[in-house]
């Protein structure tokens, strides 16, 4: 029997985010964005998803005048994103 | 990559796909911004040597070594100007074991120039192109970059090699000068390498 897919992780923009900031210390909203090449809507919907459900933390602040915005992966977000690889791996095996 | 889609349904194959897809594509951002610091402190390390080496070789006198201080006053105000409109770039584990390289690449040869200028007991140009070749080296096996090993190696152990042959201090400087063109040519190979 093959293993759940996380439905927060089956969605092709939360994953590419989680996939970013699994590699990577922190990044910011510009760069996800930018790496992604989503809207500011959308992407910042996605990651209000991931924060709510722990895989991620987002910490506003500024960066001189401009507001920036930094989204980091948790211990739990990358548990899950190991999950998630690990499921993905056994549908393709 | 598509525009990506938040609702788009996925097979197995596709999510991974993306994984790859995305990981990669973030990889080669990251580590090409590397590129232009090899850039930066090469085109700085080329014209100083030379500089140095000039006022040396006119004048006599070598109190003109000094002016290898003039480097991070140089460049890292540089490094800063450079890097304002990629600042949103972040750091992955490569680039950030890099920057480590290469700080204490400073850190080593700082030292051994203070040491070296109160005791006079080091042979100051061939520990620190001998670093210098070790820390390209590194570099280049962290980037998985052969030409960048090998021009790391040759610049360490040949250069260490041609300080020991050459007659004049002030003529090991231009070990400096080569050391900066590798730099140069190094920080263009990884723009090339990830473009």
């Amino acid at each position: 029997m093959f293993p759940k897919l996380d439905p927060l992780l089956h969605s092709e923009l939360r994953l590419a985010v989680m996939s970013i900031l699994a590699e990577v210390e922190s990044a910011e909203f510009s760069y996800l964005r930018k790496e992604t090449d989503s809207t500011a809507g959308n992407l910042s919907v996605q990651i209000d998803k991931l924060s709510a459900a722990g895989y991620i933390t987002v910490e506003k602040g500024f960066k001189g005048k401009m507001p920036c915005t930094t989204c980091k992966i948790t211990p739990e977000g990358i548990e899950a994103f190991k999950n998630y690889v690990a499921a993905l791996k056994e549908y393709i095996s | 990559m598509e525009k990506t889609n938040e609702n788009k349904e996925m097979t197995a194959q596709e999510s991974l796909s993306l994984i790859n897809e995305v990981l990669n594509k973030s990889r080669k951002s990251i580590l090409r911004n590397n590129g232009k610091h090899f850039i930066l402190w090469g085109v700085l390390l080329t014209v100083l040597s030379l500089g140095i080496y000039e006022l040396w070789h006119i004048t006599g006198n070598p109190i003109w070594n000094l002016l290898w201080f003039a480097m991070p006053i140089i460049g890292i105000p540089l490094v800063k100007l450079i890097s304002r409109k990629d600042d949103a770039i972040p750091q992955n584990v490569i680039s950030k074991q890099i920057s480590k390289v290469w700080l204490a690449y400073c850190v080593f040869v700082t030292s051994i120039f203070v040491i070296s200028i109160f005791t006079g007991l080091i042979e100051l140009s061939l520990v620190i192109v001998l670093l210098l070749g070790f820390a390209e080296c590194i570099s280049g096996i962290m980037l998985k970059n052969w030409p960048i090993i090998i021009s790391g190696f040759i610049l360490g152990v040949g250069g260490a090699f041609a300080a020991a042959l050459m007659p004049t201090a002030a003529e090991q400087l231009l070990l400096f000068t080569i050391g900066g063109v590798i730099l140069v040519v190094t920080g263009l190979i990884i723009k090339i390498q990830y473009r």
